[in-house]
């Protein structure tokens, strides 16, 4: 906020113009419209800030996002030798090594994906609890996942759908607006008091 | 990345740090807002492309459109557009979350805090409570129940980048869509109004007349009442009536220039007229301090 007129603008201070031919004032110009800039400016939040209901949203859909993965994950492993059999023509004797082969296979790909899931539930702990840079990490991964839908969308012609991956996507995209609002970001860059050992 | 330690929280070291022209965390997060608003935009037309598939469960879809549009979209866009078109000093509105201009500030205020307060409970208003979960639940309840909820929070509006620091309301025959209010901000030190009067608060009072659908965001909101002078001279007649050492100064033709909407999309209209109330006079004692948010009613006999 601007501060009120400086204490020297009193009347009688005016310059007297000198004699002579006055110099032509250039005038400056400024942009008719305010600056974006301000989008990007850091929120002033008082110190001792609770937390706003964006970033509790933010972490529970993050959370939800893993419960999906997890449904995600019990589809898979139920679907896995029916799809292999029916769409593959992959047909293992019951006990042989190759059925060992293929369970063992889907398990590793379970613990990959279970891994992945750990570390996205652990991401969302760390927003909750106000971390920054897990807030810019989770909306990081976002932008990419909505921006690989989009162009799916806007140039494969893909369907987006309830029975597709509309679920997934608005849970991605119900993030970003949490986690990119005003309220959340004050929260995340909020000024901590620093802790330092003696 | 950049955030933490950026610009002016290190002030311990010995040679200041100079102070950065920009942080990388500051541009992540303008990208990541209007990112996140242009993927709204698409999210919300894909639900409504959806809300046809259905038969009749495309109304859930529908509405489920028109939350994603009013409470996330278009506040969204607003809060973008806002900040490049709206200017950010004073011009005698305050403005809504979403950078729209919001209630016009019509009353002024010289006294401390405390004063305030006691003046304010005294006249017979009541402090809002702020906005939780618990709070906002409590809202719709007393809604829904059509029982009298006479502390209930009033949406946060802004001036001079903040949150009003206090607000009070009167509700008006236990129903919750009609309601008196008007919320208080501390001038920053050293501020002048336009016109170099100093003032320690600006207030900004409306009446509640019903509630509704606002125009520009489409959310379910209060609608003020056009006319804005019988607010401020209803708030004004009250705190002179029960405290007499409070006095006023009215500053003539202030806001003449002020015709316009408010946030949810309202007429305004005004004699421009802008009532000091001087409390200093006032004695502050036998009120709750006004820090205390959490501060027990009192009711007035009054």
């Amino acid at each position: 906020m601007s501060a009120g007129p400086a204490p020297d603008a009193a009347p009688g201070r005016f310059p007297v113009p000198a004699a002579g031919p006055a110099p032509v004032p250039v005038p400056r110009k400024r942009a008719a419209f305010e600056s974006p800039a301000v989008l990007a400016e850091r929120e002033a939040a008082p110190p001792t800030m609770r937390r706003p209901i964006a970033t509790s949203l933010g972490a529970v859909l993050v959370m939800l996002r893993v419960v999906a993965g997890v449904i995600w994950m019990v589809a898979f492993a139920l679907s896995w030798r029916p799809v292999l059999s029916d769409e593959f023509g992959v047909e293992v004797v019951p006990g042989s090594e190759d059925d060992q082969t293929l369970t063992l296979v889907l398990v590793v790909i379970l613990v990959v994906a279970g891994l992945g899931l750990l570390v996205v539930a652990l991401f969302g702990l760390a927003v909750y609890r106000g971390s920054n840079v897990a807030r810019l990490l989770v909306m990081t991964f976002t932008t990419f996942s909505i921006t690989a839908a989009a162009v799916d969308y806007f140039t494969g012609g893909e369907e987006i759908t309830v029975r597709t991956t509309l679920l997934t996507l608005s849970l991605d995209i119900l993030v970003m607006l949490a986690l990119s609002s005003r309220a959340a970001r004050a929260y995340a860059r909020r000024p901590r008091p620093k802790r330092r050992r003696a | 990345m950049s955030g933490e330690g950026s610009g002016a929280i290190g002030a311990e070291a010995p040679p200041a740090p100079r102070p950065r022209r920009f942080s990388v965390n500051a541009v992540l997060d303008g990208f990541f807002f209007v990112y996140a608003g242009i993927a709204a935009v698409w999210l919300a037309w894909l639900v409504f492309t959806e809300s046809f598939a259905f038969g009749w469960w495309g109304i859930a879809f529908f509405v489920a459109f028109w939350v994603l549009l009013a409470y996330l979209v278009l506040p969204r866009l607003h809060r973008i557009l806002t900040t490049i078109y709206v200017p950010d000093y004073f011009i005698g509105r305050a403005r809504t979350s979403d950078g729209l201009l919001g209630d016009p500030v019509n009353l002024a205020v010289d006294g401390s805090a405390e004063a305030l307060h006691a003046a304010m409970l005294r006249a017979g208003w009541t402090r809002a409570d702020e906005i939780t979960l618990r709070t906002s639940g409590r809202i719709i309840t007393s809604t829904l129940t059509r029982r009298s909820y006479d502390e209930a929070p009033v949406s946060p509006l802004f001036l001079f980048g903040r949150q009003q620091d206090a607000a009070y309301q009167q509700e008006v025959e236990g129903n919750p869509a009609r309601r008196h209010h008007v919320r208080f901000w501390r001038t920053p030190d050293g501020w002048l109004l336009p016109g170099g009067r100093r003032v320690d608060w600006l207030a900004a009072g409306t009446f509640d007349r019903a509630v509704g659908f606002s125009l520009f965001t489409l959310q379910v909101t209060h609608k003020i009442d056009a006319d804005t002078d019988v607010e401020r001279d209803h708030i004004v007649a009250t705190v002179l009536a029960a405290n007499p050492e409070a006095r006023v100064e009215v500053l003539r033709d202030f806001a003449t220039g002020y015709h316009s909407r408010n946030g949810g999309g309202d007429s305004i209209s005004t004699d421009g007229d802008l009532p000091v109330l001087e409390l200093d006079a006032v004695p502050d004692a036998a009120a709750p301090p006004l820090g205390a948010a959490a501060a027990p009613p009192v009711k007035e006999p009054s």
